[in-house]
């Protein structure tokens, strides 16, 4: 069945997470994606086959170039010609610097639309900073945000900020498909991971330049929308947790009866919306105290039930397990040569008609070498091999 | 701050016709759900029409609010959720009123559904009802878990979707209970998947002429976000905890500063962040052979950070940044969201752009552009639609109501 981006290429010039996590989308969704990869910067074989690789490389083709030799460089136009889209995620310069800048590449290919990824974007003051997700969290205020009032700012403590760039990345890259269908036109887009993390804080930022306040970590709270209960409350057993939130008299009426409408809900403190917002400190109490004594799951389902928002703070194993993910088919399933069985995180796309097609795990290094330098590039037998001899393909 | 630096030629003076997704039009019954993704897509240019209830959508009542008060013509998250879209009221929970979504999809491409799993089809607007007026329509739902499975059903609001999908578990500090990431992510992402969907519907209609259902659940979505967490577990058999600020591979971590906050990298360049310890005499034991292993770095990182944590104390954090970068370390001052405000490399490209609100009287900076496009401008094009702004322009306008019908529709609380 065809995805609905089959007959897209992309030339994936990406490491790490944000750009692999962009051109995963792309791929398991139909696009042909070529990751180049080189033995100089990856080290050897053994690079590809961490779960973290054959996870977020999942659908792709992979060769080796060495870009540092001009015939590399070269094969690398080559390339270019025979691609739609290339994703990169070097630092501003890299490109420019092997002659691969989109003003040289769109002469090989004028449709060609390129996507550059980096940690503040291609201009600017800061745009040689070296960045990961974590850098990018603290810069954008996402960092200082997430924690409890009045500690020390925690952050996520995972590179966030790496997905929601390879997110944009993939939408900007459509939207230019879209334009690109209807004018022919290709195009360059800059992305900056720092200003995608920041169109993720518009709320906060407006109210720092409309109201000149500068927001404050919320921790559990819900300040704007007065939700009380509002939290996560302990539940029986090591470390287990459920988010209950509940925001109006209706809510709070099916929280009550939930409970089976212990004494304690009738008291004046708890009387309104304002007035549970107000005591919150008070309700969190004798809430955890119900929850405290029942399983987390049980917390969710009998609150489900009456019609309150709550769910289990899930851990990777709750992950693994939950009914909802596996009726919907979320786990993919595929044989590596290495790895054996691997299992990973589908594409939370559903298409009804082009749905998310899984064909492989990561590529081992150069597995697809002798596909795209022969069949599509139409290399004779005796020229990869002297590319490959001459350390070119390598 | 100057207007933003441009790849190519300035874009400042391109008409929508232009923008990348010109031509494609959006009904917008998203609700609060799903308004950031019809947001992402009018800001390149799609002619997005959000459809609120009667008196204004639920979410002009979520603050924070402009000047604090609290007022459907001021709500900051509404305002940032919904630029450059036009706005109608319409009860679609009366027959006129389906009537006037069904005439509307007949003209759209995509109507984005963020009513919940059966609401739309239980109006009989559901996309079989749909697709007979308009077979390439793209249905895009964004729901709480997904339009199928056990839990289709459930409630959800922020809190419980970063719970359910594993976000909370992996934050939050050792001696406390899990934190939520700040600033209703779950959703926000899931638009962002939403809006990938759509473009992939839409590119795929290219080719067959049909329209398709995008199913987007913010469960999953938030699932998708986790990087590590899955991963260690199918691979390692690990489940992932909080551990404060450390991150999951103990590679960053935040430390305090004379006058903030710092993250700082606790692995690459070892020997140069030594030296430099040394050079103000902090380094104490670090200086000896062992340390350089960064296996023993990994194992025994708590007296690492003893000891950097001692010396950042003594140093301003942009101090910290701006020397550590020059050597190559990927070290940040944590920003406030006024830091970020004032941060010299999102001014001099010209991140933040000025949106005209006449009916305040003035203009304000809003947070502009998540990607810079060369040739089709992303742009805020208008601010957030007031309640009803449109409703004449695209009822009597477009679907060419009378003046009388018009007025029976306001009569009936349809409008």
């Amino acid at each position: 069945m065809p995805g609905a981006l089959s007959g897209v290429r992309v030339l994936d010039f990406t490491a790490v997470l944000a750009g692999p996590f962009a051109t995963r989308m792309l791929a398991d969704h139909g696009a042909e994606v070529i990751k180049v990869q080189s033995r100089l910067t990856a080290g050897g074989p053994a690079h590809n086959l961490t779960g973290y690789f054959a996870a977020w490389n999942r659908n792709k083709l992979g060769i080796t170039l060495n870009l540092s030799k001009p015939e590399g460089v070269q094969l690398a136009r080559r390339l270019v010609r025979i691609s739609d889209i290339l994703v990169e995620n070097f630092s501003p310069r890299v490109m420019e610097n092997w002659g691969l800048d989109y003003a040289a590449l769109r002469k090989e290919r004028p449709e060609l639309i390129m996507l550059s990824m980096s940690g503040m974007g291609r201009t600017g003051p800061w745009r040689d900073y070296f960045a990961f997700g974590p850098t990018v969290q603290a810069l954008s205020g996402m960092t200082y945000l997430t924690g409890s009032p009045g500690r020390a700012p925690l952050g996520l403590g995972y590179s966030y900020a790496d997905h929601v760039a390879g997110l944009m990345g993939v939408l900007a890259v459509l939207a230019a498909v879209e334009h690109r269908q209807r004018t022919g036109e290709g195009q360059h887009i800059d992305l900056s991971e720092t200003e995608a993390m920041c169109s993720l804080l518009g709320t906060g930022m407006l109210d720092s330049a409309c109201n000149g306040r500068d927001p404050a970590p919320e921790g559990n709270s819900s300040p704007q929308r007065l939700g009380a209960p509002h939290g996560v409350y302990r539940c029986r057993g090591e470390d287990r947790w459920c988010a209950i939130a509940v925001f109006n008299d209706q809510e709070w009426d099916a929280f009550c009866q939930a409970l089976g409408r212990p004494s304690w809900t009738v008291r004046a403190e708890f009387s309104s919306q304002g007035q549970r917002w107000k005591h919150s400190a008070q309700l969190d109490a004798v809430v955890e105290e119900w929850t405290s004594q029942r399983d987390a799951r049980e917390v969710m389902e009998s609150l489900q039930r009456a019609g309150v928002a709550a769910g289990v703070v899930q851990n990777a194993s709750d992950l693994a397990g939950d009914p909802q993910l596996k009726a919907r088919d979320f786990f993919v399933e595929l044989e590596h040569p290495v790895l054996g069985r691997t299992v990973s995180d589908g594409s939370p796309i559903g298409l009804s008609e082009t749905p998310a097609v899984y064909r492989r795990a990561g590529p081992e290094l150069g597995q697809d070498n002798d596909y795209v330098y022969r069949s599509l590039l139409g290399l004779p037998e005796a020229e990869i091999e002297r590319l490959t001899a001459a350390g070119v393909i390598f | 701050m100057g207007s933003r630096p441009l790849l190519g030629e300035s874009t400042m003076s391109f008409p929508r016709s232009q923008a990348a997704l010109h031509g494609v039009r959006v009904l917008d019954l998203g609700g609060e759900k799903g308004a950031f993704c019809a947001k992402l897509l009018a800001d390149m240019g799609a002619d997005v029409i959000k459809v609120e209830p009667p008196g204004g959508d639920r979410a002009r009542r979520v603050g924070p609010f402009l000047s604090d008060l609290p007022d459907p013509e001021k709500s900051l998250s509404f305002w940032y959720n919904n630029t450059s879209k036009r706005g109608i009221t319409l009860d679609i929970g009366k027959p006129r009123g389906q009537g006037i979504v069904k005439s509307l999809a007949r003209t759209a491409d995509v109507l984005l559904d963020g009513c919940g799993p059966g609401y739309l089809e239980g109006l009989s607007l559901g996309y079989e009802a749909l697709t007979r007026v308009n077979p390439g329509l793209t249905l895009t739902s964004i729901s709480n878990f997904g339009r199928t499975g056990p839990r289709r059903g459930y409630l959800s609001s922020d809190i419980v979707a970063a719970a359910m999908g594993g976000q909370t578990y992996i934050c939050g500090d050792t001696d406390t209970g899990p934190v939520t990431p700040y600033g209703e992510q779950a959703c926000l992402v899931a638009s962002v998947f939403g809006a990938i969907g759509t473009l992939m519907a839409l590119r795929h209609r290219r080719v067959s002429g049909r329209g398709q259902q995008v199913d987007i659940s913010i469960h999953e979505c938030a699932v998708g976000v986790t990087e590590h967490v899955l991963i260690r577990h199918f691979y390692d058999g690990v489940v992932a905890r909080r551990q404060g600020s450390l991150h999951w591979d103990n590679a960053f971590r935040v430390f305090p500063c004379r006058d903030g906050w710092v993250l700082l990298s606790l692995f690459g360049e070892w020997d140069t962040v030594v030296e430099w310890l040394d050079s103000e005499g902090m380094a104490a034991d670090l200086k000896e052979e062992r340390w350089r292993d960064p296996e023993v770095r990994r194992m025994e990182v708590e007296h690492v950070i003893e000891v950097l944590e001692g010396w950042t104390r003594r140093h301003r954090a942009a101090e910290l940044m701006e020397q550590g970068q020059a050597m190559h370390l990927p070290w940040a001052v944590v920003h406030t969201l006024r830091d970020v405000k004032g941060s010299t490399q999102l001014l001099e490209r010209g991140f933040f752009v000025e949106v005209a609100h006449p009916g305040e009287g003035r203009s304000f900076s809003y947070p502009g552009a998540p990607y810079v496009l060369s040739r089709t401008p992303w742009r805020i094009w208008k601010r957030a639609p007031l309640i009803g702004e449109h409703n004449e322009g695209i009822l009597m306008g477009e679907l060419g109501l009378t003046a009388k019908e018009m007025g029976d529709l306001a009569e009936e609380g349809i409008i």
